[in-house]
């Protein structure tokens, strides 16, 4: 018997397929389309030139001070030679692997809390958070573990920005927590105390967080106590932050379908039990992309640390800006350079955090 | 362990619910629901006690005084720019009105553009040209992710102060200036019957609301529609210039002039203000635009097909099915995105701009040393404007949301 042999499928019309019919579809669909497309390109034609010659071509790369820029592009050396403060502020030279190794270990930390084995990850990874901030205190400062102390006045740069940022988070998650689980309860007084705590820490200004911090807060203790400046601003941005982060689990809790929370009574588990065990595992689940965007914001409010005269990487910049050795006017290579900084570390987190979006997002509309 | 606490649960369920109240009372959710909140009141209480003990007896210490009799008080500082007229000698609480007036303006500023910028960009990354949907892209990419105080910055010291001197002006028309000390714009001075078109200008706006109460009604008695758009925009127009002409103009236009050094007459807008208001605006535009996709995307593209099908052209689709919907999606958000505006215009601090922060707690408060009175104001402030924020975008979200018959 002749098997059935169907005809070939033939080639999709030229005018459908290819390069040419994209640029036919995507640039030049009309005439107005047209006309757009050749004005950005010209645009780009005329402006990208002499900016790529700028930043690159007739740029000074090489040398250590302001003479060595002599071509008229942009002054690398600048960045250069401020590097290290950029990234490190005005901490010792000697010093500056126990900052190395809090990266490593905040690094490890992360990986791990995805690569653990599945029957531990949870809390393994939870206490190594936890305990994180604590062992970052104790070897920045170097009194707890016997290493020569380094002042908080001294800490800074960039990785300032990035430790200030981590502590308040991981800190403030624990609270934001609680705070969500009172928004929620039925008993009136513990709810309303949440979400005056909720609503007044996201309803004010960053800026006047950190006046309180800096200002008002030496006003709360008690006589004769002196608090680091450092620290006091640490409180407040955990505080800040739990209001934040509390708001992000409300809406996570709210996503766990109420069939949970029925099963696990009928089961007859106590309420932290339902809470810890049920509930809270699926509530970071489905929270984890707007847990990154809110530290994407808090990392990117660190800068502001800068007015209450903290030295983070934008005062670090300011600094080296009005340095008497550089005053050739440095101001767009040191802010192209910061912004480069950010952008690739705020970018990246929330492709990270829409990446995870869509990995959970199973309903597809479209 | 675990089964026997399930089984002793299950039987102080079981005895509960038969009523003979045997259960032991720490048992019971409303008692402990009751311990929990005098607990929290007792913590609540001794945490203010102590902090306002605290406070009273540091305040002692430093001799710093207490009461909001500064207000009235002569501050002896000026700023830098002020809408209503300010001098050194005049009261912290006149300088508390002038920094609010200064926020405002720079958040209304920063809210129009910011809205302008964020639709225009929202809806070009629906756009059928590949480049206006990677600009697009690279926008919202790159300006979202960049912290504000450094867009900040940057405009203020890397641009702006790169401009030139006040001799080499870049000028357009003879009429708008712009140089390092700021933008020079004409202002128009109004004399004796200018308040005619001023009047005009008020009726034109209480006319739209008319106008469009009107069309509705039409629209819905006889299925004719009004264009409301172009009518509104030729009112508004059109009625103060013919009053302008009736009455025979009366008003002159004032030009900057260069005196000396600097430019002086019509509206001058300091670097700071502009700087402020471009980062601003561009920062939370970024934002806006993303809300805005989000919004257009959120309509399943069986509107668009179903609308397509029944007939209606490309444009129409966009403004009678599209919009209307994606103002549900749109509208909350651009809430949030206003309120985060306002409360980021704190940042004149850092470049100077004389707002309510800067002036208040920035300056105020460094003089009188009374932080706890001047953060307390500035902060009610802030709360109360992005309350009435709220109020009138939930009003605005009412009129647009989804009206289920």
């Amino acid at each position: 018997m002749k098997e059935f042999e169907p005809v070939p499928a033939r080639p999709a019309p030229d005018k459908t397929v290819g390069p040419l019919a994209w640029m036919k579809e995507n640039l030049f669909s009309s005439l107005l389309n047209s006309l757009v497309t050749l004005a950005v390109m010209a645009l780009l034609v005329y402006y990208i030139p002499p900016v790529l010659d700028w930043a690159f071509f007739s740029a000074n790369w090489q040398g250590t001070s302001e003479d060595a820029c002599v071509r008229e592009g942009a002054c690398w050396v600048f960045v250069n030679a401020w590097s290290y403060q950029f990234f490190y502020g005005t901490y010792p030279v000697e010093e500056i692997w126990r900052i190395n190794l809090m990266l490593v270990l905040l690094a490890l930390v992360i990986l791990a809390s995805f690569t653990l084995p599945k029957h531990i990850r949870l809390k393994a990874s939870v206490i190594a958070w936890l305990v994180l901030p604590l062992v970052g205190i104790a070897l920045l400062d170097g009194r707890l573990l016997g290493l020569p102390v380094v002042s908080t006045d001294l800490w800074g740069g960039f990785t300032l920005n990035v430790f200030m940022a981590a502590a308040s988070i991981i800190v403030a998650f624990p609270f934001s927590f609680l705070w969500a689980l009172g928004r929620r309860s039925n008993m009136p007084f513990i709810r309303s105390v949440s979400v005056i705590f909720i609503e007044f820490f996201r309803g004010v200004p960053v800026l006047s967080l950190f006046f309180m911090g800096s200002v008002m807060l030496p006003l709360f203790f008690a006589e004769g106590t002196n608090v680091d400046k450092l620290i006091r601003v640490w409180i407040v941005l955990i505080f800040f932050m739990s209001g934040y982060m509390a708001e992000v689990f409300r809406g996570g809790f709210a996503a766990v379908p109420s069939g949970q929370y029925e099963a696990a009574d009928s089961i007859g588990l106590s309420y932290w039990q339902k809470i810890m065990l049920i509930i809270l595992p699926q509530v970071i689940k489905v929270s984890l992309p707007n847990i990154l965007a809110t530290f994407v914001m808090l990392f990117k409010n660190t800068t502001f640390l800068l007015i209450i005269g903290i030295p983070e990487v934008v005062q670090t910049l300011q600094t080296a800006l009005s340095n008497s050795y550089w005053l050739g006017g440095h101001a767009l290579e040191g802010y192209l350079f910061v912004f480069l900084v950010f952008w690739s570390s705020c970018f990246s987190m929330s492709l990270l955090a829409r990446r995870i979006e869509r990995q959970m997002n199973t309903d597809k509309r479209d | 362990m675990f089964k026997q606490k399930t089984i002793e649960q299950t039987k102080s369920a079981a005895r509960k619910s038969g009523g003979n109240g045997s259960a032991a009372f720490y048992n019971n959710p409303n008692i402990r629901a009751l311990f929990y909140q005098i607990l929290l009141v007792l913590g609540l209480g001794y945490f203010f006690y102590s902090v306002i003990s605290n406070v009273l007896a540091n305040m002692e210490a430093t001799g710093i005084k207490t009461g909001f009799s500064f207000l009235t008080a002569s501050a002896g500082y000026d700023v830098l720019m002020s809408l209503i007229p300010f001098e050194a000698t005049d009261t912290y609480g006149r300088i508390f009105i002038v920094g609010f007036l200064n926020t405002l303006l720079v958040s209304g500023i920063g809210i129009f553009f910011a809205t302008l910028l964020g639709f225009v960009f929202g809806v070009a990354y629906f756009s059928h040209n590949w480049l206006v949907r990677k600009a697009a892209t690279v926008y919202v990419e790159t300006f979202r992710n960049i912290p504000l105080l450094l867009q900040v910055f940057f405009w203020y010291f890397a641009v702006l102060s790169t401009l030139p001197g006040a001799r080499q002006s870049l000028s357009l028309g003879e009429a708008i200036f712009l140089n390092v000390r700021g933008l020079y714009l004409p202002k128009m001075v109004g004399s004796d019957l200018f308040w005619v078109a001023e009047v005009a200008l008020g009726v034109a706006i209480a006319g739209i609301f008319v106008l469009r109460r009107w069309a509705k009604k039409r629209q819905e008695l006889t299925g004719q529609p009004f264009p409301v758009l172009y009518a509104s925009i030729a009112m508004v127009i059109g009625l103060p210039l013919l009053a302008l002409i009736v009455t025979g103009m009366p008003f002159t236009v004032e030009y900057p002039a260069l005196k000396g050094f600097n430019y002086f007459g019509g509206i001058t807008v300091i670097p700071e203000l502009m700087a402020l208001a471009i980062a601003l605006s561009v920062y939370t535009g970024s934002f806006i635009a993303e809300a805005v996709r989000a919004g257009v995307q959120s309509i399943p593209h069986g509107q668009t097909e179903a609308a397509r099908s029944l007939g209606l052209k490309e444009k129409k689709i966009m403004s009678l099915i599209i919009v209307p919907q994606a103002m549900r999606v749109i509208v909350p958000l651009l809430n949030s995105e206003y309120q985060s505006l306002v409360k980021n215009s704190t940042l004149a601090a850092a470049i100077g701009y004389p707002d309510l922060f800067n002036v208040f707690v920035g300056t105020a408060l460094n003089q009188t040393g009374q932080a706890i009175e001047t953060i307390f104001m500035t902060i009610v402030v802030y709360f109360v404007v992005n309350m009435v924020i709220s109020f009138l975008m939930n009003r605005f979200n009412n009129a647009v949301a989804l009206v289920s018959r």
